[in-house]
């Protein structure tokens, strides 16, 4: 029995020198792409520039930009690796930015799908749009930071701090582009001399996008989606005699949906409760702000301004035709049968809603 | 010390066994092979509980007619030298081309998501070798290995965490969205992924408490059930109806949505780890299928297990195209069916010929 498990070892072992040889390349020889950027020609090509870094202590610069017109990624990819030195691969990509051409007129849904499908790229790729060029994004120097790469990929990333963040993924992409009952909304950036600025967000009717969103009305859509973890919250009341500025830090979120489950006459009752700390305030009752009387007041009457921003939002997506925080789930979900965008957009152009805003300070700081 | 050398098997191995068998690769593409019912296959699995719990009952009671013959004895008995020995070497072919359709189902996958840039061949074989040595140790050393197996993936659950809290609960309303085609459809293309269970029909004589087999069995079948069930849930939370229906081995992509800073592609060891789940699935059915031989041949013979992996391995390097390929391994998928249903066809024989058999 030994003598013949022996055997089979030995023959397997040497049956292995059969085997071609495989071609394995050294790591210091393989570029990761860390940004991919893509900017709009015409309907049939784009420009696909690529940002690679360079370990290499002699070289001035730290990242490799190349840029080539092309009609397909994967094309495109290899004409980068005939003027790279280096095999090129994806497995590190952290960022797709499209122009905001592309995002208007292009095929967006048919590049991120090939991303998606792409087993080296991993799920947490993020995607944005910038104003005018996506190319020169990469090429514009930032003299404080330490390369694009990480740049880009850092302001994308969810913080509590960054203004609004409507962060999207590769799959987050695709799940909001196949899913019926949302519209997906991308962070939209823009050059600036020597940064990047996150300027709004770019909304999405089917495959392209159609409106740019203020950074508020983003905020005010992560809300109603229920994130936790919001920016704080700048307002202007302007109700009663003078102008009121005052600036929130949310602490909690909470947002509960409840449907009348009617196709013909859908309505909708959203009760959001907020709950956080006023860290400033601008205006006549500056003095007053010390009773809890007067903070409760306050209160009501940011209820108030914040239910009327909802509704004016709602309004404008209402005319837009567009669900980007998947109001219509709310009825899909008790509705038997196929669901289609059809379905989404009637709802939507005739969806009532009734809004219920609570809101909380908790404190005011220390000073009295 | 066993009294008889053959009743080897206890409840745990019994439990493990069912469980870990059943559980191949054909769990990593389940919502896929589902997705005709859109969201609301989650619940799915638990329908394939309740008729696995039925299908099991017959099974274990013709077997627990004869309590010393696995099902390829049983066969000669009933149906005569000739015919029973001609089906169990039917049964034999079968189980080899299934064999090769789950080893050729993982390779795959290995291909294109862990190694992209080399061929399949000494992965197979090496697979195949670890395949020998443990059914060469039997049946209870295929048991322990399911129960390593099954506590060395069960962390895999963790990492479905991510997709948790992504996922949108409302997906699984309106509960029962489907209509019969559908479930038809669905039903043909996922039943196969929960397949396993039916070899307890070879090795329930090695089992030591036979009268509670049956709920041994149960308690397999309804752990793998609800494993199933969590993962469907899971997945219909997290993603879209097109996505469900196009993602291939859409589980690995749950594990994706994870976010630890210091590993950054946790399904590559999703798929990595995986290998136990498929190896304890090859090695219940090679040890049954050397069985079949042993039977065929009417002596014991360890060689038998060479013989199955060499054509296992022939069938797997052979130069058919894609396609071809496809369709063989779908017969013999669709064959177990036919394996599911034996159990009832033997129950019929054995009430007419009961007298004739036993005198």
């Amino acid at each position: 029995m030994n003598k013949k498990l022996i055997l089979l070892i030995l023959t397997i072992i040497c049956l292995a020198g059969c085997a071609d040889k495989e071609l394995k390349v050294p790591l210091e020889d393989v570029g990761l792409l860390g940004i991919l950027a893509f900017d709009y020609i015409d309907e049939d090509s784009y420009k696909l520039s690529a940002a690679m870094p360079q370990f290499l202590p002699e070289a001035k610069e730290n990242t490799q930009i190349f840029s080539v017109t092309t009609d397909f990624v994967s094309k495109g990819i290899v004409e980068i690796e005939t003027v790279s030195d280096k095999k090129v691969v994806l497995n590190q990509l952290r960022v797709v930015v499209f122009n905001e051409e592309f995002a208007r007129n292009g095929d967006v849904q048919k590049v991120i799908r090939h991303l998606y499908r792409n087993a080296e790229v991993g799920n947490k790729v993020l995607v944005a749009i910038v104003k005018e060029n996506g190319e020169e994004i990469l090429k514009e120097s930032y003299p404080d930071k330490p390369s694009i790469n990480l740049y880009l990929n850092d302001l994308l990333q969810p913080s509590i701090n960054t203004a609004f963040m409507p962060n999207t993924n590769i799959h987050d992409f695709v799940y909001t582009q196949t899913n019926p009952v949302f519209d997906t909304i991308v962070p939209l950036l823009e050059k600036q001399e020597g940064k990047i600025e996150i300027d709004g967000v770019a909304l999405f009717k089917k495959d392209n996008m159609i409106e740019e969103l203020l950074p508020r009305e983003g905020l005010i859509i992560q809300a109603l989606l229920g994130e936790k973890n919001l920016a704080p919250l700048n307002l202007t009341l302007d109700k009663g005699e003078e102008k009121e500025e005052l600036m929130i830090d949310l602490i909690k979120n909470k947002v509960k949906m409840k449907s009348n489950k009617s196709i013909e006459s859908p309505k909708l009752f959203i009760n959001l409760k907020m709950e956080g700390t006023l860290i400033e305030y601008k205006g006549y009752r500056e003095d007053e702000l010390t009773t809890l009387a007067s903070i409760t007041k306050l209160e009501k009457d940011i209820d108030e301004q914040i239910e009327k921003d909802i509704e004016e939002l709602l309004e404008d997506l209402k005319e837009l035709k567009v669900d980007p925080v998947g109001l219509t789930e709310n009825f899909r979900m008790y509705y038997k049968g196929n669901w289609d965008r059809e379905m989404t957009e009637k709802i939507i152009s005739k969806l009532e809603v009734d809004i219920k805003v609570t809101t909380r300070i908790n404190s005011t700081g220390t000073l009295d | 010390m066993n009294v008889d050398k053959r009743k080897q098997l206890n409840g745990y191995h019994v439990v493990f066994l069912i469980q870990n068998i059943m559980i191949g690769t054909g769990m990593l593409s389940l919502p896929q092979d589902l997705s005709s019912m859109g969201y609301s296959l989650a619940l799915y699995p638990l329908l394939f509980g309740v008729v696995a719990s039925l299908n099991l009952w017959p099974m274990i009671w013709i077997c627990s007619q004869y309590k010393n013959e696995n099902i390829f004895g049983i066969n000669e008995k009933l149906l005569g030298k000739w015919i029973g020995k001609s089906f169990n070497l039917f049964i034999v072919v079968h189980l080899t081309f299934f064999i090769a359709g789950i080893i050729d189902d993982y390779m795959n996958l290995i291909q294109t998501t862990a190694l992209p840039e080399q061929s399949t061949t000494i992965p197979i074989l090496f697979f195949l070798v670890v395949a020998i040595y443990i059914v060469n140790g039997g049946i209870k050393s295929i048991a322990r290995f399911c129960m390593m197996a099954f506590f060395l993936t069960l962390p895999l659950l963790y990492f479905l965490r991510w997709a948790i809290e992504k996922g949108d609960l409302s997906h699984l309303l309106p509960l029962f969205n489907f209509n019969k085609s559908e479930a038809f459809e669905a039903f043909r293309k996922g039943y196969l992924s929960i397949l396993g269970y039916e070899l307890i029909m070879v090795y329930f004589p090695y089992i030591a408490n036979q009268k509670k087999a049956y709920k041994h069995a149960l308690i397999g079948v309804w752990i793998s059930i609800i494993l199933c069930f969590v993962v469907t849930t899971v997945s219909v939370m997290y993603y879209s109806e097109w996505q469900l229906e196009h993602v291939t081995y859409s589980v690995l992509h749950l594990f994706k949505a994870g976010e630890l800073t210091y590993i950054e592609r946790i399904d590559i060891i999703g798929i990595t780890i995986w290998v136990f789940l498929v190896l304890t699935t090859i090695t219940g059915y090679l040890w049954c299928a050397k069985k079949g031989i042993d039977s065929f041949r009417s002596k014991k013979k360890i060689s038998h297990v060479y013989v199955i992996t060499i054509a296992i391995y022939i069938i797997l390097s052979m130069p058919f195209s894609k396609e071809v390929k496809e369709k063989i391994f779908e017969a013999a998928f669709q064959t177990s069916y036919l394996m599911l249903c034996w159990p009832i066809f033997l129950i019929v024989v054995h009430l007419l010929r009961k007298k004739q058999v036993q005198s």
